[in-house]
Protein backbone atom coordinates (compact mmCIF):
# COMPACT_ATOMS: atom_id res chain seq x y z
CA UNK A 1 0.00 0.00 0.00
CA UNK A 2 3.05 2.12 1.19
CA UNK A 3 4.57 1.22 -1.78
CA UNK A 4 1.93 2.79 -3.90
CA UNK A 5 1.67 5.82 -2.62
CA UNK A 6 5.00 6.51 -2.97
CA UNK A 7 5.09 5.59 -6.46
CA UNK A 8 2.32 7.82 -7.40
CA UNK A 9 4.30 10.56 -5.28
CA UNK A 10 7.29 10.35 -7.53
CA UNK A 11 5.52 10.59 -10.75
CA UNK A 12 4.37 14.05 -10.08
CA UNK A 13 5.96 16.38 -11.88
CA UNK A 14 7.67 18.44 -9.77
CA UNK A 15 10.71 20.03 -11.35
CA UNK A 16 13.07 18.95 -8.66
CA UNK A 17 12.87 15.09 -8.87
CA UNK A 18 11.26 14.60 -12.07
CA UNK A 19 13.84 13.55 -13.92
CA UNK A 20 12.01 14.97 -17.30
CA UNK A 21 12.78 18.22 -15.96
CA UNK A 22 9.23 19.04 -14.68
CA UNK A 23 6.62 21.12 -16.49
CA UNK A 24 7.59 21.24 -20.55
CA UNK A 25 9.17 24.43 -21.33
CA UNK A 26 10.11 25.59 -18.11
CA UNK A 27 13.06 28.02 -18.24
CA UNK A 28 14.61 26.42 -14.96
CA UNK A 29 14.20 22.37 -16.07
CA UNK A 30 16.99 20.07 -15.30
CA UNK A 31 17.61 19.75 -19.23
CA UNK A 32 17.66 23.60 -19.18
CA UNK A 33 19.74 23.67 -16.40
CA UNK A 34 22.12 21.91 -17.82
CA UNK A 35 22.22 23.97 -21.09
CA UNK A 36 22.32 27.18 -18.85
CA UNK A 37 25.67 25.96 -17.20
CA UNK A 38 27.18 24.91 -20.20
CA UNK A 39 26.36 28.51 -21.75
CA UNK A 40 27.70 30.52 -18.94
CA UNK A 41 30.91 28.66 -18.40
CA UNK A 42 31.82 28.47 -22.26
CA UNK A 43 30.90 32.75 -22.70
CA UNK A 44 33.07 33.13 -20.13
CA UNK A 45 35.86 31.11 -21.77
CA UNK A 46 35.54 32.58 -24.77
CA UNK A 47 35.47 35.98 -22.98
CA UNK A 48 38.76 35.46 -21.50
CA UNK A 49 40.45 33.91 -24.60
CA UNK A 50 38.71 36.82 -26.78
CA UNK A 51 40.17 39.51 -23.96
CA UNK A 52 44.05 38.08 -24.48
CA UNK A 53 43.26 38.49 -28.05
CA UNK A 54 42.12 41.95 -27.92
CA UNK A 55 45.07 43.15 -25.31
CA UNK A 56 47.56 41.67 -27.72
CA UNK A 57 45.96 43.47 -31.15
CA UNK A 58 45.64 46.68 -29.29
CA UNK A 59 49.26 46.18 -28.28
CA UNK A 60 50.49 45.68 -31.38
CA UNK A 61 48.65 48.43 -33.57
CA UNK A 62 50.28 50.64 -31.64
CA UNK A 63 53.71 49.02 -31.76
CA UNK A 64 53.14 49.01 -35.20
CA UNK A 65 55.18 51.94 -36.46
CA UNK A 66 58.08 50.71 -34.43
CA UNK A 67 57.77 47.35 -36.20
CA UNK A 68 57.49 48.83 -39.60
CA UNK A 69 61.15 51.22 -38.67
CA UNK A 70 63.33 48.59 -36.89
CA UNK A 71 61.92 45.57 -38.08
CA UNK A 72 64.11 42.32 -36.90
CA UNK A 73 66.47 44.47 -36.08
CA UNK A 74 64.88 45.55 -32.97
CA UNK A 75 65.68 42.45 -31.24
CA UNK A 76 69.21 42.52 -32.76
CA UNK A 77 70.39 45.61 -31.64
CA UNK A 78 70.84 46.86 -28.48
CA UNK A 79 70.94 51.07 -29.44
CA UNK A 80 67.96 52.83 -27.09
CA UNK A 81 68.46 56.56 -27.82
CA UNK A 82 65.18 58.38 -27.06
CA UNK A 83 66.95 61.76 -28.38
CA UNK A 84 67.68 60.02 -31.51
CA UNK A 85 64.79 57.93 -31.73
CA UNK A 86 66.64 54.94 -32.27
CA UNK A 87 65.29 52.00 -30.63
CA UNK A 88 66.58 48.14 -30.16
CA UNK A 89 65.50 46.49 -27.62
CA UNK A 90 68.27 43.52 -27.33
CA UNK A 91 69.44 45.06 -23.59
CA UNK A 92 66.25 44.47 -22.33
CA UNK A 93 65.99 41.11 -23.51
CA UNK A 94 69.16 40.43 -21.82
CA UNK A 95 68.91 41.91 -18.77
CA UNK A 96 65.28 40.14 -18.07
CA UNK A 97 66.26 36.88 -19.20
CA UNK A 98 69.88 37.25 -16.81
CA UNK A 99 68.09 38.54 -13.61
CA UNK A 100 66.06 35.72 -14.38
CA UNK A 101 67.81 33.18 -15.19
CA UNK A 102 70.26 33.96 -12.25
CA UNK A 103 67.12 34.22 -9.72
CA UNK A 104 66.01 30.67 -10.42
CA UNK A 105 69.54 29.19 -10.03
CA UNK A 106 69.50 30.55 -6.56
CA UNK A 107 65.95 30.26 -5.72
CA UNK A 108 64.99 26.72 -6.90
CA UNK A 109 67.58 24.93 -4.54
CA UNK A 110 66.41 27.32 -1.41
CA UNK A 111 62.73 26.73 -2.01
CA UNK A 112 63.42 23.13 -2.65
CA UNK A 113 65.00 22.75 0.59
CA UNK A 114 62.52 24.68 2.38
CA UNK A 115 59.89 22.41 0.88
CA UNK A 116 61.33 19.44 1.54
CA UNK A 117 62.40 20.55 5.79
CA UNK A 118 58.80 21.42 5.90
CA UNK A 119 57.26 18.52 4.42
CA UNK A 120 60.15 15.55 5.48
CA UNK A 121 62.12 16.40 8.37
CA UNK A 122 60.11 19.00 10.41
CA UNK A 123 57.40 17.78 12.75
CA UNK A 124 54.10 18.91 11.33
CA UNK A 125 53.67 21.82 13.54
CA UNK A 126 56.94 23.26 12.95
CA UNK A 127 56.67 22.70 9.01
CA UNK A 128 53.19 24.81 9.08
CA UNK A 129 54.68 27.74 11.07
CA UNK A 130 57.89 27.85 8.78
CA UNK A 131 55.08 27.90 5.79
CA UNK A 132 53.48 30.39 7.45
CA UNK A 133 55.97 33.00 7.06
CA UNK A 134 57.27 31.75 3.70
CA UNK A 135 54.08 33.05 2.55
CA UNK A 136 54.41 36.16 3.93
CA UNK A 137 57.26 36.95 2.04
CA UNK A 138 54.71 36.80 -0.99
CA UNK A 139 52.39 39.15 0.67
CA UNK A 140 55.14 41.92 0.49
CA UNK A 141 54.79 44.45 -2.02
CA UNK A 142 57.12 44.61 -4.40
CA UNK A 143 57.77 48.32 -3.50
CA UNK A 144 58.68 47.40 -0.08
CA UNK A 145 60.99 44.90 -1.44
CA UNK A 146 62.40 47.73 -3.95
CA UNK A 147 63.10 50.27 -0.78
CA UNK A 148 64.82 47.35 0.77
CA UNK A 149 66.76 46.70 -1.71
CA UNK A 150 67.81 50.52 -2.91
CA UNK A 151 68.71 51.13 0.80
CA UNK A 152 70.43 47.66 2.71
CA UNK A 153 70.77 45.27 0.29
CA UNK A 154 72.78 47.27 -2.40
CA UNK A 155 75.31 48.40 0.05
CA UNK A 156 75.18 44.44 1.32
CA UNK A 157 75.93 43.57 -2.48
CA UNK A 158 78.54 46.25 -2.41
CA UNK A 159 80.36 46.03 0.62
CA UNK A 160 80.36 42.50 1.33
CA UNK A 161 78.99 40.34 -1.34
CA UNK A 162 81.47 41.94 -4.12
CA UNK A 163 84.92 41.02 -2.92
CA UNK A 164 83.60 37.47 -2.34
CA UNK A 165 82.71 36.83 -5.47
CA UNK A 166 85.31 38.52 -7.13
CA UNK A 167 88.26 36.73 -5.10
CA UNK A 168 86.24 33.40 -5.75
CA UNK A 169 85.03 33.74 -9.26
CA UNK A 170 86.70 37.05 -10.37
CA UNK A 171 89.03 34.96 -12.55
CA UNK A 172 85.59 34.69 -15.00
CA UNK A 173 85.39 38.18 -16.66
CA UNK A 174 81.76 38.16 -16.23
CA UNK A 175 82.36 37.95 -12.44
CA UNK A 176 84.51 40.94 -12.65
CA UNK A 177 84.46 44.72 -12.69
CA UNK A 178 83.32 47.62 -11.18
CA UNK A 179 80.22 47.48 -8.01
CA UNK A 180 77.95 50.02 -7.35
CA UNK A 181 76.00 48.06 -5.54
CA UNK A 182 72.80 48.28 -7.63
CA UNK A 183 72.78 46.18 -10.89
CA UNK A 184 72.13 43.06 -12.28
CA UNK A 185 73.24 41.05 -9.07
CA UNK A 186 71.49 42.92 -6.37
CA UNK A 187 67.83 42.79 -9.06
CA UNK A 188 68.70 39.01 -9.26
CA UNK A 189 68.56 38.44 -5.32
CA UNK A 190 65.73 40.48 -4.95
CA UNK A 191 64.16 38.66 -8.04
CA UNK A 192 65.20 35.38 -6.10
CA UNK A 193 63.78 36.59 -2.36
CA UNK A 194 60.57 37.53 -4.28
CA UNK A 195 60.10 34.18 -5.91
CA UNK A 196 60.96 31.78 -3.22
CA UNK A 197 57.38 31.79 -1.76
CA UNK A 198 55.91 31.39 -5.06
CA UNK A 199 58.49 27.92 -5.82
CA UNK A 200 58.09 26.96 -2.26
CA UNK A 201 54.59 26.58 -1.76
CA UNK A 202 54.23 24.68 -5.09
CA UNK A 203 57.02 22.22 -4.67
CA UNK A 204 55.48 21.78 -0.90
CA UNK A 205 52.06 20.87 -1.80
CA UNK A 206 53.84 18.51 -4.78
CA UNK A 207 56.03 16.13 -1.90
CA UNK A 208 52.93 16.64 0.37
CA UNK A 209 51.18 14.47 -2.36
CA UNK A 210 53.95 11.52 -2.24
CA UNK A 211 51.73 9.13 -0.64
CA UNK A 212 53.04 7.53 2.39
CA UNK A 213 53.31 4.06 0.89
CA UNK A 214 56.13 5.66 -1.46
CA UNK A 215 58.23 6.83 1.24
CA UNK A 216 57.26 3.08 3.60
CA UNK A 217 58.74 1.44 0.51
CA UNK A 218 61.90 3.19 0.10
CA UNK A 219 62.63 2.68 3.61
CA UNK A 220 61.15 -0.66 4.17
CA UNK A 221 64.17 -1.55 1.29
CA UNK A 222 66.71 0.09 4.04
CA UNK A 223 66.97 3.41 2.39
CA UNK A 224 68.46 6.08 4.93
CA UNK A 225 66.39 9.04 5.09
CA UNK A 226 67.83 11.14 2.51
CA UNK A 227 67.74 8.38 0.10
CA UNK A 228 64.44 7.84 0.87
CA UNK A 229 63.72 11.57 -0.30
CA UNK A 230 65.44 11.51 -3.46
CA UNK A 231 63.96 7.73 -4.40
CA UNK A 232 60.33 8.76 -3.29
CA UNK A 233 59.98 12.28 -2.79
CA UNK A 234 62.12 14.01 -5.16
CA UNK A 235 61.92 11.69 -8.64
CA UNK A 236 58.32 11.29 -9.04
CA UNK A 237 57.57 15.37 -8.07
CA UNK A 238 60.05 16.20 -11.24
CA UNK A 239 57.55 17.45 -13.35
CA UNK A 240 55.41 18.89 -10.05
CA UNK A 241 58.64 20.82 -9.61
CA UNK A 242 59.32 22.01 -12.74
CA UNK A 243 55.94 23.41 -12.50
CA UNK A 244 56.83 25.78 -9.49
CA UNK A 245 59.46 26.91 -11.36
CA UNK A 246 58.13 28.26 -14.05
CA UNK A 247 55.58 29.82 -12.01
CA UNK A 248 58.42 31.44 -10.57
CA UNK A 249 60.39 32.56 -13.54
CA UNK A 250 57.15 33.69 -14.72
CA UNK A 251 56.74 36.63 -11.81
CA UNK A 252 60.66 36.90 -11.89
CA UNK A 253 60.65 37.76 -16.11
CA UNK A 254 57.25 40.26 -15.31
CA UNK A 255 58.19 41.72 -12.07
CA UNK A 256 58.61 45.58 -12.29
CA UNK A 257 59.31 47.53 -9.45
CA UNK A 258 61.36 46.15 -7.26
CA UNK A 259 63.72 45.75 -10.18
CA UNK A 260 63.46 49.40 -11.41
CA UNK A 261 64.54 50.58 -8.00
CA UNK A 262 67.74 48.21 -7.71
CA UNK A 263 68.92 47.37 -11.32
CA UNK A 264 70.10 50.93 -12.23
CA UNK A 265 68.17 51.05 -15.11
CA UNK A 266 71.24 51.38 -18.38
CA UNK A 267 70.09 50.64 -21.55
CA UNK A 268 73.37 48.33 -22.28
CA UNK A 269 73.74 44.69 -22.27
CA UNK A 270 75.44 43.89 -18.67
CA UNK A 271 79.11 43.45 -19.06
CA UNK A 272 79.32 41.77 -15.53
CA UNK A 273 77.23 40.30 -13.03
CA UNK A 274 77.96 43.91 -10.87
CA UNK A 275 76.82 46.10 -14.09
CA UNK A 276 73.64 47.98 -14.39
CA UNK A 277 71.38 46.87 -17.05
CA UNK A 278 67.48 47.48 -17.88
CA UNK A 279 65.11 44.83 -18.28
CA UNK A 280 61.76 44.88 -20.45
CA UNK A 281 59.86 45.96 -17.68
CA UNK A 282 61.95 47.88 -16.29
CA UNK A 283 62.70 50.20 -19.00
CA UNK A 284 58.65 50.42 -19.83
CA UNK A 285 58.07 51.44 -16.17
CA UNK A 286 61.15 53.95 -16.41
CA UNK A 287 60.27 55.88 -19.47
CA UNK A 288 56.68 55.56 -20.86
CA UNK A 289 55.47 59.25 -18.97
CA UNK A 290 58.41 60.87 -20.33
CA UNK A 291 58.05 59.12 -23.64
CA UNK A 292 57.57 62.25 -26.42
CA UNK A 293 57.97 60.75 -29.54
CA UNK A 294 55.01 58.41 -31.10
CA UNK A 295 58.13 56.35 -32.02
CA UNK A 296 59.44 56.30 -28.74
CA UNK A 297 55.79 54.86 -27.01
CA UNK A 298 55.50 52.21 -30.11
CA UNK A 299 58.56 50.94 -28.97
CA UNK A 300 57.90 50.79 -25.42
CA UNK A 301 54.95 49.12 -26.77
CA UNK A 302 56.45 46.64 -28.48
CA UNK A 303 59.19 45.71 -25.56
CA UNK A 304 55.92 44.69 -24.14
CA UNK A 305 54.91 42.54 -26.97
CA UNK A 306 58.38 40.80 -26.67
CA UNK A 307 58.38 40.40 -22.98
CA UNK A 308 54.94 38.60 -23.81
CA UNK A 309 56.98 36.76 -25.83
CA UNK A 310 59.71 35.95 -23.61
CA UNK A 311 57.29 34.42 -20.91
CA UNK A 312 55.37 32.46 -23.48
CA UNK A 313 58.98 31.23 -24.66
CA UNK A 314 60.24 30.30 -21.36
CA UNK A 315 56.93 28.22 -20.44
CA UNK A 316 57.41 26.47 -23.81
CA UNK A 317 60.74 25.71 -22.89
CA UNK A 318 59.45 24.26 -19.26
CA UNK A 319 57.23 22.17 -20.82
CA UNK A 320 59.35 20.90 -23.01
CA UNK A 321 61.80 19.91 -20.34
CA UNK A 322 59.00 18.06 -18.86
CA UNK A 323 57.61 16.55 -21.35
CA UNK A 324 60.57 14.88 -22.71
CA UNK A 325 61.38 13.50 -18.60
CA UNK A 326 58.13 12.39 -19.15
CA UNK A 327 58.14 10.36 -22.32
CA UNK A 328 61.56 9.14 -21.11
CA UNK A 329 59.74 7.84 -18.11
CA UNK A 330 57.49 5.76 -19.97
CA UNK A 331 60.48 4.03 -21.39
CA UNK B 1 62.96 -27.73 17.37
CA UNK B 2 65.83 -25.18 15.78
CA UNK B 3 66.18 -21.70 17.44
CA UNK B 4 63.76 -19.17 16.74
CA UNK B 5 64.84 -16.33 13.80
CA UNK B 6 62.77 -13.54 15.80
CA UNK B 7 62.15 -13.53 19.51
CA UNK B 8 59.36 -11.04 21.00
CA UNK B 9 59.29 -10.87 24.21
CA UNK B 10 56.40 -8.49 26.12
CA UNK B 11 55.92 -6.14 23.47
CA UNK B 12 54.35 -3.19 24.08
CA UNK B 13 53.16 -0.36 21.55
CA UNK B 14 52.00 3.13 22.04
CA UNK B 15 50.72 6.09 19.73
CA UNK B 16 51.02 8.85 22.16
CA UNK B 17 48.48 7.74 25.01
CA UNK B 18 47.21 5.17 23.16
CA UNK B 19 48.05 1.62 24.31
CA UNK B 20 47.94 -0.21 20.92
CA UNK B 21 50.09 -3.42 21.97
CA UNK B 22 49.99 -4.99 25.19
CA UNK B 23 52.81 -7.28 26.43
CA UNK B 24 52.76 -9.75 23.29
CA UNK B 25 55.32 -12.49 23.31
CA UNK B 26 55.76 -14.53 20.31
CA UNK B 27 58.67 -16.75 18.79
CA UNK B 28 58.94 -17.17 14.91
CA UNK B 29 61.10 -20.30 13.63
CA UNK B 30 63.05 -19.80 10.92
CA UNK B 31 62.02 -21.64 7.29
CA UNK B 32 57.99 -21.02 8.64
CA UNK B 33 55.21 -19.00 7.31
CA UNK B 34 53.57 -17.54 10.23
CA UNK B 35 49.89 -15.75 9.41
CA UNK B 36 48.54 -12.90 12.27
CA UNK B 37 44.74 -12.79 12.02
CA UNK B 38 42.25 -10.70 14.12
CA UNK B 39 39.51 -8.05 13.55
CA UNK B 40 40.41 -5.03 12.39
CA UNK B 41 42.20 -2.02 14.62
CA UNK B 42 43.74 -5.07 16.62
CA UNK B 43 47.45 -3.88 16.11
CA UNK B 44 48.32 -6.77 13.59
CA UNK B 45 49.97 -4.02 11.01
CA UNK B 46 51.15 -2.10 14.11
CA UNK B 47 52.99 -5.01 15.24
CA UNK B 48 54.36 -6.36 12.07
CA UNK B 49 55.55 -2.76 11.29
CA UNK B 50 57.56 -2.46 14.33
CA UNK B 51 59.72 -5.88 13.38
CA UNK B 52 61.75 -3.46 11.32
CA UNK B 53 61.10 -0.62 13.03
CA UNK B 54 58.80 0.90 10.25
CA UNK B 55 56.82 2.16 12.79
CA UNK B 56 59.36 4.96 14.19
CA UNK B 57 58.20 6.93 10.72
CA UNK B 58 54.26 7.12 12.41
CA UNK B 59 54.92 10.46 14.49
CA UNK B 60 54.21 9.67 18.30
CA UNK B 61 55.12 5.69 18.32
CA UNK B 62 56.93 4.33 20.70
CA UNK B 63 57.66 0.56 21.60
CA UNK B 64 58.58 -1.23 24.53
CA UNK B 65 59.63 -4.95 25.35
CA UNK B 66 62.41 -6.69 23.35
CA UNK B 67 62.74 -7.89 19.96
CA UNK B 68 65.61 -10.45 19.71
CA UNK B 69 67.00 -11.38 16.37
CA UNK B 70 70.16 -12.22 15.51
CA UNK B 71 71.03 -11.79 19.09
CA UNK B 72 70.57 -8.19 19.18
CA UNK B 73 67.33 -6.43 20.30
CA UNK B 74 66.25 -4.61 17.57
CA UNK B 75 64.38 -2.14 19.53
CA UNK B 76 67.54 -0.40 21.32
CA UNK B 77 68.79 1.82 19.74
CA UNK B 78 72.31 0.43 18.72
CA UNK B 79 70.32 -1.11 16.03
CA UNK B 80 70.23 0.55 12.68
CA UNK B 81 66.83 0.98 11.39
CA UNK B 82 68.44 1.53 7.59
CA UNK B 83 70.61 -2.00 8.21
CA UNK B 84 67.81 -3.70 10.18
CA UNK B 85 65.42 -3.24 6.91
CA UNK B 86 67.71 -4.90 4.27
CA UNK B 87 67.69 -8.01 6.83
CA UNK B 88 63.90 -7.56 7.36
CA UNK B 89 62.16 -6.62 4.11
CA UNK B 90 58.55 -5.95 4.27
CA UNK B 91 55.74 -5.95 1.50
CA UNK B 92 53.02 -3.75 2.01
CA UNK B 93 49.09 -4.02 1.80
CA UNK B 94 48.89 -1.94 -1.44
CA UNK B 95 51.02 -2.80 -4.42
CA UNK B 96 54.03 0.39 -4.25
CA UNK B 97 56.49 0.54 -6.83
CA UNK B 98 58.39 3.68 -7.96
CA UNK B 99 56.05 5.27 -10.11
CA UNK B 100 59.07 6.79 -12.03
CA UNK B 101 60.86 3.81 -12.38
CA UNK B 102 61.29 0.79 -14.38
CA UNK B 103 60.15 -2.67 -13.56
CA UNK B 104 63.61 -3.30 -13.94
CA UNK B 105 64.53 -0.59 -11.66
CA UNK B 106 62.17 -1.33 -9.45
CA UNK B 107 63.87 -4.57 -8.46
CA UNK B 108 67.05 -4.03 -8.52
CA UNK B 109 66.54 -0.56 -6.18
CA UNK B 110 67.31 -1.74 -2.84
CA UNK B 111 70.58 -3.56 -4.50
CA UNK B 112 71.09 0.00 -5.54
CA UNK B 113 70.79 1.39 -2.59
CA UNK B 114 74.09 -0.91 -1.08
CA UNK B 115 76.53 0.71 -3.40
CA UNK B 116 76.18 -2.01 -6.29
CA UNK B 117 76.64 -1.05 -9.61
CA UNK B 118 77.57 -3.45 -11.90
CA UNK B 119 75.32 -4.02 -14.61
CA UNK B 120 75.47 -7.58 -15.45
CA UNK B 121 75.21 -8.55 -11.16
CA UNK B 122 72.40 -5.87 -11.23
CA UNK B 123 70.54 -7.59 -14.22
CA UNK B 124 71.56 -11.70 -12.79
CA UNK B 125 69.72 -10.11 -9.42
CA UNK B 126 66.76 -8.87 -11.21
CA UNK B 127 66.23 -12.11 -13.21
CA UNK B 128 66.29 -14.05 -10.23
CA UNK B 129 64.24 -12.46 -8.29
CA UNK B 130 61.66 -12.08 -10.86
CA UNK B 131 61.62 -15.76 -11.10
CA UNK B 132 60.85 -16.24 -7.23
CA UNK B 133 58.67 -14.19 -7.69
CA UNK B 134 56.54 -15.42 -10.56
CA UNK B 135 57.21 -12.52 -12.65
CA UNK B 136 59.70 -13.07 -14.63
CA UNK B 137 57.68 -14.49 -17.54
CA UNK B 138 55.02 -11.88 -17.52
CA UNK B 139 57.96 -8.94 -17.86
CA UNK B 140 60.76 -10.09 -19.16
CA UNK B 141 60.59 -8.47 -22.76
CA UNK B 142 59.46 -5.00 -21.20
CA UNK B 143 62.25 -4.95 -18.29
CA UNK B 144 62.16 -1.37 -19.59
CA UNK B 145 58.39 -0.19 -18.90
CA UNK B 146 57.48 1.75 -16.08
CA UNK B 147 56.37 -0.66 -13.21
CA UNK B 148 52.88 1.01 -12.73
CA UNK B 149 52.05 -0.34 -16.39
CA UNK B 150 51.40 -4.18 -14.32
CA UNK B 151 48.13 -4.77 -12.96
CA UNK B 152 47.70 -4.63 -9.55
CA UNK B 153 48.68 -8.45 -9.10
CA UNK B 154 51.83 -7.87 -11.15
CA UNK B 155 53.11 -4.65 -9.37
CA UNK B 156 52.77 -6.89 -6.13
CA UNK B 157 54.84 -9.85 -7.23
CA UNK B 158 57.24 -6.56 -8.51
CA UNK B 159 57.18 -5.63 -4.89
CA UNK B 160 57.98 -8.97 -3.74
CA UNK B 161 60.96 -9.19 -6.37
CA UNK B 162 62.44 -5.88 -5.06
CA UNK B 163 61.92 -7.34 -1.57
CA UNK B 164 63.86 -10.21 -2.28
CA UNK B 165 66.63 -8.56 -3.89
CA UNK B 166 68.39 -7.61 -1.25
CA UNK B 167 68.08 -10.97 0.41
CA UNK B 168 66.60 -11.02 3.13
CA UNK B 169 66.35 -13.49 6.00
CA UNK B 170 62.38 -12.48 7.08
CA UNK B 171 60.11 -10.93 5.32
CA UNK B 172 57.16 -9.31 6.66
CA UNK B 173 53.79 -9.00 4.71
CA UNK B 174 50.98 -6.88 5.54
CA UNK B 175 47.97 -7.86 4.16
CA UNK B 176 49.65 -8.45 0.68
CA UNK B 177 46.74 -9.74 -0.87
CA UNK B 178 44.08 -7.73 0.38
CA UNK B 179 44.01 -5.31 -2.83
CA UNK B 180 44.17 -8.19 -5.07
CA UNK B 181 41.57 -10.08 -6.52
CA UNK B 182 41.54 -14.23 -6.24
CA UNK B 183 43.86 -15.31 -9.22
CA UNK B 184 46.59 -12.49 -8.03
CA UNK B 185 46.25 -13.85 -4.47
CA UNK B 186 46.24 -17.51 -5.13
CA UNK B 187 49.40 -16.69 -7.26
CA UNK B 188 51.05 -14.96 -4.30
CA UNK B 189 50.16 -17.63 -1.64
CA UNK B 190 51.51 -19.77 -4.27
CA UNK B 191 54.44 -17.49 -4.19
CA UNK B 192 54.99 -17.63 -0.71
CA UNK B 193 55.13 -21.24 0.49
CA UNK B 194 58.05 -21.15 -2.16
CA UNK B 195 59.63 -18.34 -0.87
CA UNK B 196 59.45 -20.18 3.02
CA UNK B 197 62.18 -22.76 1.86
CA UNK B 198 65.00 -19.39 1.61
CA UNK B 199 63.19 -16.99 3.81
CA UNK B 200 61.00 -16.74 7.35
CA UNK B 201 57.31 -14.81 6.10
CA UNK B 202 55.34 -13.32 8.81
CA UNK B 203 51.68 -12.26 7.21
CA UNK B 204 49.08 -10.03 8.76
CA UNK B 205 45.62 -10.85 6.63
CA UNK B 206 42.26 -10.34 6.91
CA UNK B 207 41.14 -13.61 5.14
CA UNK B 208 41.11 -16.60 7.56
CA UNK B 209 41.19 -18.84 4.92
CA UNK B 210 44.39 -17.73 3.46
CA UNK B 211 46.12 -18.53 6.93
CA UNK B 212 44.62 -21.99 7.04
CA UNK B 213 46.23 -22.66 3.56
CA UNK B 214 49.55 -21.06 3.96
CA UNK B 215 50.50 -20.65 7.60
CA UNK B 216 52.39 -23.01 8.96
CA UNK B 217 52.08 -21.18 12.57
CA UNK B 218 48.61 -18.67 13.30
CA UNK B 219 48.77 -15.70 16.09
CA UNK B 220 45.08 -14.34 17.10
CA UNK B 221 45.40 -10.96 18.23
CA UNK B 222 42.50 -8.41 19.29
CA UNK B 223 42.76 -5.07 21.12
CA UNK B 224 46.55 -5.44 20.95
CA UNK B 225 46.93 -8.74 23.36
CA UNK B 226 47.66 -11.92 21.70
CA UNK B 227 44.65 -14.42 22.36
CA UNK B 228 45.93 -17.56 20.89
CA UNK B 229 49.43 -18.66 18.81
CA UNK B 230 49.91 -22.42 18.06
CA UNK B 231 50.22 -24.78 14.90
CA UNK B 232 47.93 -23.95 12.15
CA UNK B 233 46.21 -27.04 12.22
CA UNK B 234 45.42 -26.58 15.72
CA UNK B 235 44.18 -22.79 15.48
CA UNK B 236 41.48 -23.38 12.75
CA UNK B 237 40.14 -27.02 13.75
CA UNK B 238 40.62 -27.68 17.62
CA UNK B 239 41.31 -23.89 18.84
CA UNK B 240 41.80 -23.67 22.74
CA UNK B 241 40.42 -20.28 23.82
CA UNK B 242 36.93 -19.74 22.87
CA UNK B 243 36.98 -16.28 21.61
CA UNK B 244 39.21 -17.99 19.02
CA UNK B 245 36.71 -20.17 17.53
CA UNK B 246 34.27 -17.51 18.00
CA UNK B 247 35.66 -15.41 15.98
CA UNK B 248 37.48 -18.07 13.19
CA UNK B 249 33.37 -19.40 12.73
CA UNK B 250 32.11 -16.22 12.01
CA UNK B 251 30.42 -15.90 15.55
CA UNK B 252 32.75 -12.94 17.08
CA UNK B 253 30.76 -9.52 17.09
Amino acid sequence: MENVVNHSSNTKPTPSSSPSGGPKGGFFSLKNQDKLHLTAIKSLAVFVIGLLITLLILLLKQAWPAVTEFGVEFITSDWWNPVEDQFGGLSFIVGTVLTSIIAIIIAAPVSIGVALLMTEVLPERAGKTIGLFVEMIAAIPSIVFGLWGLFYLAPFVRETLTPIIKSTLGFIPFFNGPSFGIGVLTASLILAIMIIPTITSLCREVFRSVPTLQREAALGLGSTRWEMIRLAVIKPSFSGIMGGIVLGLGRALGETMAVAMVIGNQPEIPKSIFSSAATMASVIANEYAEADSDLHVSALCLVGILLFGVTLIANAIARLIVWNYNRKQQG
Amino acid sequence: MSQPIISVKDLHIWYNDFHAIKGISIDYLPNTINAIIGPSGCGKSTFVRTLNRIHEEVPGARAQGSIMYMGKNILSSEVDPVDLRRQIGMVFQKPNPFPSMSIFENTVIGLKLQGEKNKSKLMEVAETCLKKAALWDEVKDKLNKPGTSLSGGQQQRLCIARSLAVNPPVLLMDEPTSALDPIATGKIEELMTELKKEYTVIIVTHNMQQAARIADYTSFFILGELIEHGLSSDIFTNPKQKTTEDYITGRFG
